[in-house]
């Protein structure tokens, strides 16, 4: 009986969290007429920023795949000194406020040298889906470089060195045998950056309110015309980012 | 005719060091490393497929390959877990090495090693459906394809059922002759090293102790060190047997004769039984001789006429022919 107690009140106190967690998006979802959410997506804009958040976040992860799977191999594999502050440094992003880091990216890349540099090759940031990507990718690298890092260390070390005696070279042997042993953990740390990246409001809106991404619009849409018009496209945007995480979660546990 | 020789390699980590190695392996021969884990044999076949920046030389064919990168370097490798790849099939293991290096009649290659390591049926299947033995088979496979000049095996026994190992060790002298392999193989189990090598090396503390024919090292230790690592009983010093040098002999507890009366032995001593412990069909004997110890182990059958109480004197005796210097 005793014991009952206990996983009872353990369960009691899981679902209040639960039901935290899960109610507000219900609601959200289910709360909403059909036909507001149909109207919704025929807006030009909504269904715009929509996409352009997906497309520009995707794009940030793809970046990320090409600079942070080098990075989170190296510091899997390899001790050296300073490993630890080059591990420190890659989490910080996720725990700085998001409107302090797009301060402080808008103050390399909207002015000074490394702007100007950028400009001279035709490239800007300020109120450009450039920009919106760099605020997207500072914020939720860490998690794709943290999930490629766990995955590098669960592949055995003696895979690669076989892999080497059968010919192949370092960079044959990273891409053959390290990547695909450890995609799961890649898949699941870049969908957990392409999620984080869909739904950063605070740095992107400091470096480019415009061309507006979806948190910026619903925020947009409730400060100038209230909260009726701007829940269908959160709402959209709920549905669209739980359904896309789903079916990327469920084609990756297939994978194995 | 040599093939290979490995000269004053060195190499150190953190607190272990592989100190000035040195030791020649023939063509087609099967070379066994022999020691304890923690002994350096891995490191030492990790150092010779090119995965450790060693000082010294590895020769191969006359050259010096220790800096040439693994992959270059045409030397097989057999782990004690396999390290097959997960995400391969059972047949991308094998020909793996057909991306990387030419391989000549690839098709016709894998055809014969499946056919000879009994794969054939299983070439579609995925690593973590495959057995024990399975996955040794595959290993080995894969390794043979790529049609390495030296084949290192890195105690390929150890994680095997040890019911499959007698067939196993028949199996892998099987593969040495029909492709002419030379091997070199680490263990730490003489049983193993008896019946495959052709010669052994006895690797201590990240030094190679002794290097010789299975016989001439398994029976004649050059060290003290060496014999009792070889499981060699009563090291004990010459001088107990009148002998005039300060050399240490060593002598099989197996062939000592106890009697409470006198011996006629070549070497015949009396002493103090100081413990008798019955293990299944024989006796550990104890027996105190002026400073040192003797160990013997009687059968029961043959102890029972005899039998003393701990305290008691007791004559042990044995013959010259089971006499091993050190």
């Amino acid at each position: 009986m005793k014991k009952n107690i206990f996983l009872y009140a353990m369960i009691a106190l899981a679902t209040i969290i639960l039901l935290f967690l899960t109610v507000p998006l219900l609601n959200m979802i289910f709360g909403n007429d059909l036909k507001v959410l149909l109207d919704a997506l025929k807006q030009k804009d909504v269904v715009g920023s929509i996409y352009l958040t997906m497309k520009v976040s995707f794009f940030g992860m793809l970046f990320v795949l090409i600079t942070g799977l080098p990075l989170a191999y190296v510091i899997a594999r390899y001790n050296f000194f300073g490993r630890s502050l080059i591990e420190a440094l890659t989490d910080i992003p996720i725990m700085i406020p998001h409107t302090a880091a797009g301060i402080a990216l808008l103050m390399i890349f909207g002015r000074g040298s490394i702007s100007k540099g950028f400009e001279a090759l035709g490239i800007t940031f300020v109120d450009t889906e450039m920009g919106v990507m760099v605020a997207m990718m500072f914020l939720s690298s860490t998690f794709l470089i943290n999930g490629a890092k766990e995955g590098f260390k669960k592949v055995d070390v003696k895979l690669e060195k076989v892999a080497r005696t059968l010919g192949a070279n370092p960079l044959q042997v990273f891409l053959r045998i390290s990547i695909p042993n450890a995609r799961k953990d890649i898949i699941n740390g870049a969908l957990m950056m392409w999620g984080r990246g869909l739904g950063e409001f605070g740095a992107v809106v400091m470096i480019a309110y415009h061309p507006m991404v979806a948190p910026v619009l619903i925020y947009d849409r409730f400060t100038s015309y209230g909260l009726s018009y701007s829940a269908p496209v959160a709402t959209l945007m709920v549905i669209l980012s739980i359904f896309v995480f789903l079916s990327v979660r469920f084609v990756n546990n297939r994978l194995k | 005719m040599k093939l290979f020789e490995v000269e004053n390699l060195s190499y150190e980590i953190e607190n272990f060091k592989l100190d000035n190695i040195n030791f020649k392996v023939n063509q087609g021969e099967y070379f066994i490393l022999l020691g304890q884990s923690g002994s350096g044999k891995t490191l030492l076949l990790e150092s010779i497929a090119g995965f450790n920046n060693v000082t010294g030389k590895i020769n191969f064919q006359g050259q010096d390959i220790s800096e040439v990168v693994p992959e270059k370097r045409d030397i097989g490798f057999v782990y004690q877990d396999f390290a097959l790849f997960p995400n391969l099939s059972v047949r991308d293991n094998i020909t793996f090495s057909s991306k990387y290096k030419t391989i000549e009649n690839p098709e016709q290659n894998l055809h014969d090693l499946a056919d000879f390591l009994k794969l054939t049926s299983l070439l579609d299947r995925k690593i973590d459906k495959l057995s024990g033995g399975e996955r040794q088979r595959v290993a080995i496979a894969r390794a043979l394809f790529s049609k390495p000049k030296i084949l290192l095996l890195d105690e390929p026994l150890s994680a095997i059922d040890p019911t499959f190992r007698n067939s196993i060790m028949k199996f892998l002298k099987d593969i040495q002759r029909k492709y002419n392999l030379t091997i070199i193989h680490v263990t730490h189990n003489f049983r193993e090293a008896s019946y495959l090598a052709d010669r052994i090396a006895i690797v201590m503390n990240g030094q190679i102790k002794q290097v010789g024919g299975v016989s001439e090292v398994l029976n004649n230790p050059k060290s003290i060190e060496v014999a009792k690592f070889l499981g060699f009983k009563n090291i004990l010093p010459s001088s107990i047997l009148l002998e005039d040098n300060d050399k240490m002999f060593s002598v099989d507890p197996n062939a000592i004769y106890i009697s409470k009366n006198k011996l006629y032995k070549d070497y015949v001593f009396e002493g103090k039984l100081e413990e008798s412990m019955g293990v299944l069909d024989h006796y550990k004997i104890f027996v105190k001789v002026g400073k040192e110890e003797f160990f013997a182990k009687i059968l029961k059958r043959n102890y029972e006429g005899c039998y003393a109480h701990k305290g008691e004197n007791i004559y042990i005796g044995f013959d010259k022919k089971d006499v091993s210097y050190i």
